[in-house]
């Protein structure tokens, strides 16, 4: 599927990276690109279930563009939360709903995107897409 | 050649790094031998047990039941019921045995060390029947307070406790859990899922009524467990799965039962797992089980004390008899974070509650790392493990 640019540019730098700990490092780093989401915001509507660590987020959809909201106590969980940031914030509602979680996969953070009790990611993603479609 | 040459999964590498597995407490790795095991099964043997009369049938049936004659040796019993493992071996006494003999009011006693196969059943039932748990607290040095347990005796018509703590390592006190269980006039389950691996029990003279277990811990295939059966409990216990294999005879008005451990197995069972764990405890007769314990239990003890050293809370003690577990955490490092880059290195361990929450809330925490040996581990291993987590350490703290 076509990604949008930054989801590719981040495709592709991942990609020179052979090394699973700098890529992981990585994700680590982009802990902060999310959009804070203050603790004292955080209750049981805005957890990810399924997360080991505790992972809130919120997603507002004003005049169709999409802003997400979020962080985890994990730095890689919150990593991927700064990656689908990336990926989604400024975006039209429609253009977020077709984006697809495969690239999580394409950039070699994962080793499953089977949904799962130990599968942080696809939780996140799901949960992030399922608020879009609500509040589109 | 070493023993963890018989293991074909320990030669490959995980993310460019030799795979170091440290999840054993989860599920253990396979012996070549399991593995031809099963692969000559399907290759030249496979049909369905106890029912035609062709060659095949035959050699399954062997097969199958070879299993169970193993099972009677292995643990000295008189009764294996084969089941899916070990969470399915409680929720069949839940069925079978706990719908048959508690009423409303009735007394079971669980602890708070138990995993979730060894809760949710009995709550199932409980809400179900208006049944009574209590449960026994775990104390601060990670044993289970036996003078509250002794209180909670008090009219109990059944007893669930863990033999070894798959979170902790540590091994109850199984001998006086079971005598005091019996002195109060009720019947008592040993969840021995994380025991069998370490020690060959002797269930006649563990005296325990039910003893439930998976083969996976223990070097032989997922999907395959067994309920160990003292002979009176056998007779209390009323049919819950019905189905082929396990009737007598069924007519229009109703049907009978057969009188063996098959009244428990209704379906066509796991007959390739049952012959792979065969190959698992002829693999493991081979083995000096107690010698390995004792050094397992060594690696986990030098690990938990560098640990301590690196700055982690490790939850358990690590005493002869417990199993080589060792659960911690970082002060700042989150044990997700912590597991994903040890994968990184080839490292393969466990984290999050480990399906036993009311332990850890005991605990004060949500979840822990967790390293677990087993029989293929070496100290070399542990002392690249704590090399690691010192890199991981200075990098992210």
């Amino acid at each position: 599927m076509t990604y949008p640019d930054v989801l590719l540019e981040l495709i592709d730098e991942f990609a020179e990276i052979d090394d699973k700990m700098e890529i992981l490092e990585y994700v680590y780093d982009l802990s902060d690109e999310v959009v804070d989401f203050p603790v004292e915001n955080w209750n049981e509507k805005t957890r990810v279930l399924g997360c080991q660590s505790e992972a809130h987020l919120e997603v507002s959809v004003m005049d169709g563009i999409v802003e997400l909201r979020s962080g985890a106590d994990a730095k890689i969980v919150q990593g991927m939360m700064g990656i689908i940031t990336m990926a989604i914030n400024g975006r039209n509602a429609e253009d977020v709903l077709q984006l697809k979680p495969d690239f999580a996969q394409e950039m070699g953070i994962l080793n499953s995107l089977s949904p799962s009790r130990s599968n942080g990611f696809r939780n996140i993603f799901d949960k992030v897409m399922a608020e879009v479609r609500m509040k589109q | 050649m070493s023993l963890k040459d018989d293991f074909p999964i320990l030669s490959r590498e995980v993310n460019g790094h030799p795979l170091v597995y440290l999840d054993n407490a989860a599920t253990t790795q396979k012996p070549q031998v399991v593995i031809d095991a099963m692969t000559q099964y399907y290759s030249t043997s496979n049909a369905n047990v106890h029912r035609a009369v062709h060659t095949l049938a035959g050699e399954a049936t062997e097969g199958y039941e070879d299993c169970r004659r193993w099972l009677k040796d292995w643990f000295n019993a008189k009764r294996a019921i084969l089941t899916s493992g070990t969470t399915e071996a409680i929720n069949l006494v839940a069925h079978s045995w706990g719908r048959a003999n508690l009423q409303s009011g009735d007394v079971i006693v669980l602890t708070e060390m138990e995993h979730h196969s060894d809760i949710v059943p009995w709550q199932i039932l409980a809400e179900e029947r208006g049944i009574e748990i209590r449960y026994v607290p775990v104390l601060e040095d990670f044993t289970l307070d036996m003078d509250a347990y002794s209180l909670s005796l008090h009219n109990a018509k059944l007893v669930c406790v863990v033999h070894t703590s798959n979170v902790l390592g540590v091994r109850n006190s199984v001998d006086e859990l079971i005598s005091l269980a019996h002195q109060a006039g009720a019947k008592i389950l040993i969840d021995a899922a994380q025991a069998v691996p370490h020690d060959k029990i002797n269930f006649e003279q563990l005296n325990a009524d039910f003893m439930a277990f998976s083969a996976h811990k223990m070097c032989g295939p997922t999907g395959i467990g067994a309920l160990l059966v003292k002979d009176d409990a056998f007779e209390q216990m009323q049919p819950f799965m019905g189905g082929g294999d396990m009737i007598e005879t069924v007519t229009t008005s109703g049907s009978t039962y057969q009188t063996n451990e098959h009244k428990f197995e209704a379906g066509t069972p796991r007959i390739a797992e049952a012959i792979g764990w065969s190959a698992a405890f002829e693999w493991m007769s081979k083995i000096d089980l107690p010698a390995h314990h004792e050094r397992l239990i060594n690696i986990a003890k030098w690990t938990a004390e560098q640990l301590r050293e690196i700055g982690c809370t490790v939850y358990g003690r690590h005493q002869s008899g417990d199993a080589a577990v060792v659960s911690f955490l970082h002060p700042t490092i989150h044990s997700e974070d912590f597991a994903r880059f040890l994968d990184a290195k080839g490292f393969a361990v466990r984290t999050g509650h480990h399906c036993a929450q009311p332990l850890l809330n005991r605990l004060g925490i949500t979840g822990t790392i967790r390293v677990s040996f087993y029989l293929y581990n070496s100290q070399h291993e542990a002392e690249k493990f704590i090399e690691t987590v010192q890199y991981i350490v200075e990098r992210f703290s």
